[in-house]
């Protein structure tokens, strides 16, 4: 939090504002990481409290009441979840947590996914869904800044991430941790409310809410109340919009941003594939020979061959800047698939690639970016472009082996709808 | 009530009652006979119409007889008692809808796990609503969370004391369904919006109150209408339609959908495959009229995989793509030749229901895609060992070995794979 550039802030830097969680502790374990010991941050602080109420108690018999103290605490929860809820909800409202699938995925058979790749991919087919999604998260927390709106944010945020909280679960999303801390933020703020809800409509009985709000007389109390709400509207409604807007038009976090050679987006059979200058006829069961390629319009190539790769399991998150780091196309894809980053260079015709996997360089399957990246050593081919459709790709091969393949372009069509909204400039 | 709002309530009372009573005679000679979960899900789905014509038709019928109602009668009579009973058909219509759908997943077999052949389909082959379905169906345990929402929102319905917080969760929970409809290409958008509009005309009687109370933050009186018996006896009716209510489209309901979750869930076929057999398979081998094709990327006549499930279906596989079945509306068959669960959706394997005689060793099959209903197939076949199987006739042989296939979806991703 505090390595943020105050003075030229990007997306990256309110949205890391807008995440921050207090981390006490990390089990090492399954359940630390995946299930109930993972809040162990949680029962801490709740230790804590414990003890710090009791120490409180002890202090300040005489007091009454805290309603002044209650009135602030809630405006602080309501503030800390409604900037969390608008980050999230801007990278859904325009549409760029949950990219469309690219072409490598979607020539992947579904049983090749993880169940949290499964989930992701399933709301990147529907960018309007997700652009609804997003409103529905923003609304949320624009309601909460405001007291007279604060419950209906709170039951909007509660039910909302009720289904992400469980979602995370059933889908080993891995965030479960973060969305159910928003529901009980939510759930906190609900609080006061419920007795009287439960009151006006269960019993049926006449109902006077109470509510304590501190008095602004002076001047500089106004001000300062009346700055901070609408600066912290400013800068995580106004501000995060034009900066998630950016990033949607022009750096979408999970895709990378180089575009790809002009005309080369598509999928591709590998019509012929020479080993050390050897044909060899293409079969399913080949282990050196590549079956499918393709380009997307990104900076990515991938080709599939019949020989088991390590998965990298992470989320294909952690808005990393450099291409090369952008895995989501990967992450929590079987297939027998590799994917190469590359850069082109179109007056000599010549790829350098890197390979994008780089989970036998992660500890488990966290989502932390490598920072390895200079222990690979680029791959050097050729390429040409005989006739339109065909590409002839010519190097060494990760063995040193030379290879020589000639692609050729298939008219695929999809049966599933293609993206009505397109994140970022290709 | 003042002059315009009794104007409008005669508007709604027509157009729901309209909306909600069974006039359409016709629909329910496709309701399945009986007394189990089949039947009641579809009683429980009428709608006078499947379309939002039918609902403007209706509209305009409603507003004649709100013309000719307000000139008939034009006293200035409260209807708050049959704006209250109004209410009371329309929460049990609603509860009825949504409890049907919510114990269908609280029990979950309206998403059930995708089956071999779905698992080995390119995820761009699929249409979205089918893509939608399954990806529900890899995790049972949400599709049950799901199922417990709608269906306590529907319980909630059942008292006016819990009523309104009952429609805001549906208002929710099916606003979102509808979306889902319209975004995943889904066929039920007019049914879900069927049911927030009932759902919207609920929680607006008692608008009201929640923004006063929880908004302006003022002190609000609880809502005053309560109902009248003119009998004693009439209380005693509403209490035994009450309790048939419950009894049927829960209890009844209930135990069926339960049952069936049990032994028979719906979505696929009940009759068993060729035993021990389930599986995908590489075809090794696949002559036709005597010529041997080799294994190609761009031939459209030979077979790549197959998929042998553990009913009687099996699906194959090659280098080009069919006109898919495009249902995507819930229906509960009874048959295994309806069950198109597995299929529909699916634009890269043809599926065959086959009837297998186990004395001659002859798969009869029959495409189960209704655009291909003239596909049929008489295969013999051979299983040398455990893991080959020789499908041939006159002029097909082909040799299939199954494949040692893990799946990501089904290991987890909780320890480093290599696959």
């Amino acid at each position: 939090m505090f390595t943020t550039n105050w003075l030229r802030p990007g997306y990256r830097d309110v949205y890391d504002v807008a995440r921050f969680q207090p981390d006490f502790i990390n089990v090492n374990s399954e359940s630390g990481r995946w299930g109930i010991a993972s809040y162990a941050s949680w029962g801490i602080a709740l230790l804590v409290a414990i003890v710090g109420a009791l120490i409180w108690g002890w202090f300040d018999k005489k007091r009454k009441e805290y309603n002044l103290l209650y009135y602030w605490l809630r405006v602080i929860v309501r503030y800390r979840a409604g900037i969390g809820i608008i980050g999230f909800g801007f990278t859904k409202l325009f549409p760029v947590q949950m990219p469309y699938p690219s072409l490598s995925n979607l020539l992947t058979d579904f049983g090749d996914f993880t169940a949290q790749k499964i989930y992701w991919l399933s709301i990147g087919i529907v960018p309007w869904y997700q652009v609804f999604a997003g409103i529905v998260e923003v609304t949320a927390g624009v309601l909460l800044f405001f007291r007279r709106t604060a419950s209906i944010g709170a039951v909007l945020l509660a039910g909302a991430l009720a289904n992400i909280t469980f979602v995370n679960f059933a889908y080993d999303g891995g965030v479960h941790v973060y969305s159910a801390y928003f529901v009980l933020l939510a759930l906190f703020v609900l609080w006061y409310d419920v007795p009287a809800i439960y009151k006006l409509f269960v019993l049926q009985q006449y109902t006077v809410p109470v509510y304590h709000y501190p008095a602004f007389n002076k001047t500089w109390q106004r001000v300062s109340r009346w700055t901070l709400k609408w600066g912290a509207f400013f800068v995580f409604v106004v501000l995060l919009f034009y900066l998630q807007w950016w990033n949607y038009r022009y750096d979408p976090y999970k895709q990378p941003v180089h575009k790809a050679i002009a005309g080369t987006k598509g999928v591709y059979n590998v019509t012929e594939f020479r080993l050390n200058n050897k044909v060899i006829p293409y079969s399913p069961q080949d282990s050196l020979r590549w079956s499918q390629v393709t380009f997307e319009k990104w900076s990515t190539i991938t080709y599939q061959v019949n020989k088991a790769v390590k998965l990298d399991l992470s989320n294909g998150g952690g808005s990393p800047k450099e291409d090369i780091d952008r895995n989501f196309e990967l992450a929590g894809v079987a297939g027998r698939r590799r994917f190469f980053y590359y850069e082109a260079d179109t007056t000599s015709g010549t790829l350098t690639l890197r390979d994008k996997n780089r989970s036998a360089l992660r500890k488990g399957s966290t989502d932390r970016p490598n920072t390895k990246k200079e222990k690979d050593h680029p791959l050097v081919w050729h390429y040409e472009r005989p006739a339109p459709g065909r590409i002839i790709l010519y190097g060494l091969n990760d063995n040193k082996d030379s290879i020589y393949v000639i692609l050729d372009k298939v008219d695929k069509r999809y049966t599933l709808s293609e993206s009505t909204i397109e994140a970022g400039q290709y | 009530m003042s002059g315009y709002q009794r104007i409008l309530f005669r508007f709604f009372f027509l157009y729901f009652v309209l909306q909600t009573l069974p006039f359409n005679f016709k629909y329910f000679e496709r309701v399945p006979a009986g007394i189990g979960y089949r039947t009641l899900f579809y009683i429980s789905r009428y709608m006078p119409g499947d379309n939002f014509a039918t609902w403007g038709i209706l509209a305009i019928i409603a507003l004649a007889g709100t013309i000719i109602w307000s000139l008939a009668d034009n006293k200035n009579r409260s209807y708050e008692q049959l704006y209250y009973w109004l209410r009371v058909l329309l929460r049990y219509r609603l509860a009825a809808g949504i409890i049907a759908y919510g114990l269908l997943k609280l029990f979950p077999q309206q998403l059930p796990f995708p089956s071999i052949s779905q698992l080995n389909t390119h995820y761009g082959d699929f249409t979205a609503w089918k893509l939608f379905a399954i990806s529900t169906g890899i995790v049972p345990s949400m599709e049950s969370f799901l199922g417990l929402v709608e269906t306590t929102a529907g319980l909630l319905l059942l008292s006016r004391r819990t009523a309104p917080i009952g429609a805001g969760i549906i208002l929710t929970f099916t606003g979102n369904v509808f979306l889902s409809n319209l975004a995943y290409e889904g066929g039920e958008y007019v049914y879900s919006l069927y049911l927030i509009s009932i759902a919207l005309f609920l929680i607006v009687y008692d608008l009201q109150r929640i923004i006063s109370l929880i908004s302006l933050q003022q002190a609000t009186a609880p809502d005053p209408v309560k109902p009248h018996f003119a009998k004693p006896w009439l209380r005693y009716l509403k209490i035994g339609l009450k309790a048939l209510f419950i009894f049927f489209f829960v209890g009844v309901y209930g135990v069926t959908a339960f049952a069936a979750y049990k032994k028979a869930p719906y979505q696929y076929p009940v009759q068993a495959g060729l035993p021990a057999a389930a599986g995908i398979y590489n075809v090794n081998e696949f002559t036709i009229n005597g010529t041997a094709l080799p294994y190609s990327l761009t031939d459209s006549i030979r077979w790549k995989d197959v998929v042998f499930e553990k009913w009687a279906t099996l699906s194959v596989r090659s280098n080009r793509t069919f006109t898919p079945d495009l249902s995507n509306t819930e229906e509960i068959y009874s048959n295994d030749a309806e069950r198109n669960f597995e299929s529909a959706g699916n634009a890269s394997r043809q599926f065959y229901a086959y009837v297998n005689d186990t004395a001659k060793h002859i798969l009869y099959l029959q495409n189960k895609n209704k655009h291909y209903k003239e596909d049929r197939l008489i295969l013999h076949y051979e299983r040398p060992d455990s893991s080959t199987i020789v499908l041939y006739n006159d002029s097909l042989h082909v040799v299939l070995h199954k494949l040692d296939k893990k799946y990501p979806l089904i290991i987890g991703r909780r320890k480093p794979l290599k696959l």
